[in-house]
């Protein structure tokens, strides 16, 4: 039976190919954009997740995420660490400047200090050490930065860059992870960070610290908060403030409608198929059910046809979904982009309730022939 | 569904009427019709275009519901069957020669014949060996793994009439066998029916414009306006 269905599908070589073609292309429209999505919502909270020692965020009232904070006075780390149940806590300067190499290449960049006696917030390394860090006018930059910044270029301890009217030698390539913002991430001392905060008066973009062991991580946050007026988060919260801050931009919105769009078009293009498929071979199924197929057989027929439709253009739609991102991920700046397979299960499960409902109505269309309809020529 | 007595009257018809169509559109395309075919013959069903000898054959089939009268096929009354009952009756009773042989394009000679043994649920192995084997009794060997369309009309006909052949069934009913080839292959497929189908177990029904090959009939039906005319049996030489 399974062979029989088989062979009628492939016969009609274009339908078949149309068919599998169109979920493939579904699946991987649906699988390569939730990708995309959830790798971009994780670059929302990448850099805070990047700061490892630190469990307990500060800041601003009014700042939302990462990347828009509003500065702090200098003295909050002081006041913060005055608070039972926080182990320490000090300042983390992020500046937002632009940056000009020697070759004139620009970019805006995000400049994150360090502080040097705690060394909280040093970032991982791909080249060189983090310790040249505290060397004067030393940082260290991220992939997506060499690749932005210096195209084409093999990194060299000493390369230049301006920041401001102030050159830095770049002595070492970082493992940061990619913000949201797509901007090169230098990381520098604390001291020369300062020097390069041109826009701002205060030095304390954030202060982050660490909680006691046995303390109560709310009762700590609350109480900063009604004493300060500050916003404090535990780690985690941050982290799901500044994802909620871009979906509320409206970005996955875009990606929502690029994987509906897919589900439908694809889905609905295949099924459109299936179905005139299955009318064009009318005359085959009533010669069937003539000579004496039952209607649970021609339904294993029919779902047999749709199931090898459906597992060949997911197979299809999945491998290129995941050739896309590996290949995607090798870039600088997608270099996080990664496929959970959430995603594809989520992607298969979706695609096979709807081919299910379109074998549904094909089964339909094949249990209505008229058998006497066999004797018409 | 009951044990099949061995009675000569294969099918049974009796005053089975039907019509299609409602209110002033209403045909009446058969009309209280008496019909027997009788095991070891060959029926030919004759008569003019619309006068009902389709809608008698899928009656007989069991492929349409009579709106009265009763069919009874080797004395099991069609309407006293369920809905899937008739469909595994007709499986293992019934086999159909149509006139443009409703081959499926997609198979070869060998899995067309196959497919009413693959419906009866016999291992695709063991159905295509099986299918070959009527194939080459009926002259076919070297066609087996051809698909239809590189096959003659006559070819065509010859494949449907293995698969009417396959399962052994008693009841063959063709229709218009040979409307579609010309006289030499229809003869040459006529022929064949004659000597494979005619068997003392089985009947054969034959529903045929073709009075050339009336030679080949045990029995002659005439029908008209959803009647039968008359009903005459051949004492013919020609027959096998």
């Amino acid at each position: 039976m399974i062979s029989m269905a088989f062979t009628m599908l492939s016969h009609d070589g274009p339908k078949f190919l149309a068919m599998v073609l169109a979920i493939a292309m579904a699946a991987f429209l649906t699988q390569n954009q939730a990708s995309f999505l959830v790798s971009f919502l994780a670059m929302s909270d990448s850099q805070i997740r990047d700061v490892r020692e630190a469990d307990l965020w500060v800041m601003d009232s009014s700042t939302e995420c990462f990347d828009q904070a509003k500065p702090l006075k200098d003295t909050a780390a002081e006041i913060v660490r005055g608070f039972p149940g926080v182990k320490w806590a000090l300042t983390l300067l992020k500046v937002d400047a632009p940056a000009r190499t020697e070759a004139g290449k620009l970019s805006s960049v995000t400049i994150l200090g360090v502080p040097e006696q705690s060394k909280v917030g040093e970032p991982r390394m791909n080249i060189g050490d983090s310790s040249v860090l505290d060397e004067r006018d030393s940082a260290v930059i991220d992939p997506g930065g060499m690749a932005l910044l210096y195209p084409g270029e093999t990194f060299r301890p000493g390369m230049r860059i301006r920041i401001h009217d102030k050159w830095l030698q770049i002595k070492g390539v970082s493992n940061a992870s990619p913000p949201f913002t797509g901007f090169p991430i230098i990381h520098v001392s604390h001291s020369t960070a300062i020097q390069l905060n041109r826009a701002e008066s205060r030095c304390t973009t954030f202060v982050v610290g660490r909680f006691e062991a046995d303390a109560d991580r709310g009762k700590v946050t609350r109480e900063i908060r009604a004493a300060t007026g500050w916003k404090a988060l535990t780690r985690e919260e941050f982290e799901e403030a500044s994802s909620r801050f871009y979906m509320d931009q409206g970005v996955p919105h875009l990606f929502y409608i690029t994987i509906t769009v897919g589900l439908i078009v694809g889905a609905a293009f295949s099924g459109q198929t299936f179905l005139m498929f299955v009318k064009e071979n009318a005359r085959a199924f009533t010669t069937l059910k003539v000579l004496g197929f039952t209607h649970g057989q021609l339904a294993v027929m029919v779902a047999t046809m749709a199931g090898i439709v459906v597992v060949l253009g997911l197979a299809l739609g999945t491998m290129l979904a995941v050739g896309t991102s590996f290949s995607a991920a090798t870039m600088p700046f997608f270099r996080s982009l990664y496929l959970p397979w959430q995603v594809t299960l989520l992607c298969c499960i979706s695609i096979g309730l709807i081919t299910l409902i379109t074998a549904g109505f094909a089964f339909k269309k094949v249990l209505n022939l008229e058998p006497a309809d066999v004797f018409r020529s | 569904m009951s044990s099949v007595p061995d009675l000569t009257g294969a099918v049974t018809c009796a005053s089975i009427w039907k019509s299609f169509g409602e209110g002033e559109a209403k045909v009446d395309v058969l009309r209280g019709v008496n019909f027997m075919a009788a095991l070891g013959e060959m029926t030919f069903l004759v008569g003019p275009s619309g006068c009902g000898k389709t809608t008698l054959i899928s009656i007989i089939a069991g492929l349409l519901a009579p709106d009265s009268g009763t069919v009874s096929l080797f004395g099991e009354r069609l309407s006293l069957l369920a809905p899937r009952e008739r469909i595994l009756f007709r499986r293992q009773y019934l086999g159909f020669v149509f006139q443009q042989y409703n081959l499926l394009p997609a198979f070869t000679a060998a899995e067309n014949v196959a497919v009413p043994l693959v419906a009866a649920g016999w291992g695709r192995e063991n159905a295509i060996g099986k299918a070959r084997e009527v194939l080459t009794h009926l002259g076919l060997a070297h066609r087996t793994e051809l698909v239809p369309q590189l096959l003659s009309g006559g070819q065509q006909q010859r494949v449907a009439l293995a698969r009417a052949l396959v399962h052994e069934p008693r009841l063959i009913i063709c229709d218009e066998p040979t409307a579609a080839l010309d006289h030499r292959s229809g003869e040459s497929v006529m022929e064949r029916l004659a000597t494979s189908a005619i068997h003392p177990d089985r009947a054969v029904i034959v529903v045929t414009h073709d009075s050339r090959v009336f030679h080949f009939a045990h029995r002659i039906i005439e029908m008209e306006d959803g009647l039968i005319r008359s009903s005459k049996k051949i004492e013919s030489l020609n027959q096998p």
